[in-house]
């Protein structure tokens, strides 16, 4: 994990006579975190799960960032070729770039043109294309999001500064357990002559989400 | 419609369409056990011991109070415990026991662990 401590920082008067001592658990565990070790070791312990499978899920886990997901849309904004296959099978699409799935899920990628807009959710739980984004944000598995994407989601949109206007259809996705999608969206006007590389610079999480359109820089725009 | 009926017809997750507070865009980096516990969610579906739709029912069947009052990964890991139970691979008392053992890793009385650091 090595996750540096963010919110307090070292103790100064102790951190130099132990430079090498391992930041991590910072005080008494909570109930819920000592649920969680006390289960894992009892797994362990019937050899059930392997004893580094956790560490090196945890690996993976921080391999995954909207990164990915942004190659792969600015790779179907230059290639017209890769675009068609990933709008047809997602997931090997995906593959094709490097990117393993770590899981059974299926990806369904979802175009936005001018006369669509698409936009993800998942009403029941919180099921989201992790091997190409990451974790999802808190909010997306909040229930105000959750239960409203799918009755008004011009006014969801509205709340993340997206106006859509009346002559776009709005077409909400719903996830599920083996089923996840992606939001392609719309390559922005003035870019075309933008490197692959500086076209991922612009495709945001947000943006493959379908809560906001991608945009080009807002200091190229104002040049 | 009674009010019952709505209870039969809507499981605690079945939320879409209901009406819902304006989307706060919030979010928060995963404490280490929330990021384990993720990762041993991943690792119970490799195995085929939880699968992702048995944790979701699993959730579901903690009923509308915890799932309200637990957060994401708190409902999570009960979840698994429960399942792990129904299943026979674990027993409620082995589980105790072990919570016990973990517990007593850190000093009684001492909100710290042994080398003190980053005390909040």
């Amino acid at each position: 994990m090595n996750q540096p401590d963010q919110s307090h920082g070292h103790d100064r008067d102790h951190a130099h006579e132990h430079p090498h001592a391992e930041i991590g658990q910072s005080e008494r565990p909570g109930y819920y975190d000592i649920m969680e070790t006390a289960v894992r070791e009892l797994l362990v312990e019937r050899k059930l799960i392997g004893p580094d499978e956790i560490r090196r899920q945890i690996e993976v886990l921080d391999s995954r960032t909207p990164a990915l997901g942004a190659k792969v849309v600015a790779r179907a904004w230059v290639d017209p070729a890769f675009r068609a296959r990933l709008l047809a099978d997602g997931r090997s699409a995906c593959e094709e770039l490097g990117i393993s799935f770590y899981d059974d899920t299926g990806l369904i990628v979802l175009e936005n043109t001018e006369k669509v807009h698409n936009l993800i959710v998942c009403t029941l739980c919180s099921c989201y294309p992790r091997p190409v984004l990451g974790l999802p944000p808190d909010w997306y598995k909040l229930k105000p999001y959750r239960a409203r994407a799918v009755s008004e989601p011009r006014a969801v949109l509205a709340e993340f500064g997206t106006m859509i206007p009346d002559d776009v259809e709005v077409r909400v996705s719903d996830s599920t357990s083996i089923v996840r999608y992606l939001v392609l969206p719309t390559r922005p006007k003035g870019t075309e002559h933008y490197s692959e590389e500086q076209l991922a610079a612009l495709v945001t999480r947000d943006t493959m989400i379908g809560v906001v359109p991608a945009r080009a820089e807002i200091g190229r725009l104002a040049q | 419609m009674t009010e019952t009926e709505n209870l039969v017809k809507r499981l605690p997750n079945d939320i879409g369409g209901l009406p819902a507070e304006p989307i706060q865009q919030v979010d928060h980096q995963l404490e280490p056990w929330e990021k384990r516990c993720h990762a041993l969610a991943d690792v119970l579906d490799f195995h085929k011991i939880i699968n992702t739709e048995e944790k979701r029912c699993g959730v579901e069947a903690l009923g509308a109070e915890m799932i309200g009052k637990l957060t994401y990964y708190e409902r999570w890991i009960v979840a698994f415990a429960n399942i792990l139970f129904r299943k026979g691979i674990l027993t409620p008392t082995e589980l105790a026991l072990k919570m016990k053992e973990v517990e007593a890793r850190w000093p009684e009385g001492v909100g710290s662990p042994p080398n003190g650091r980053n005390v909040k």
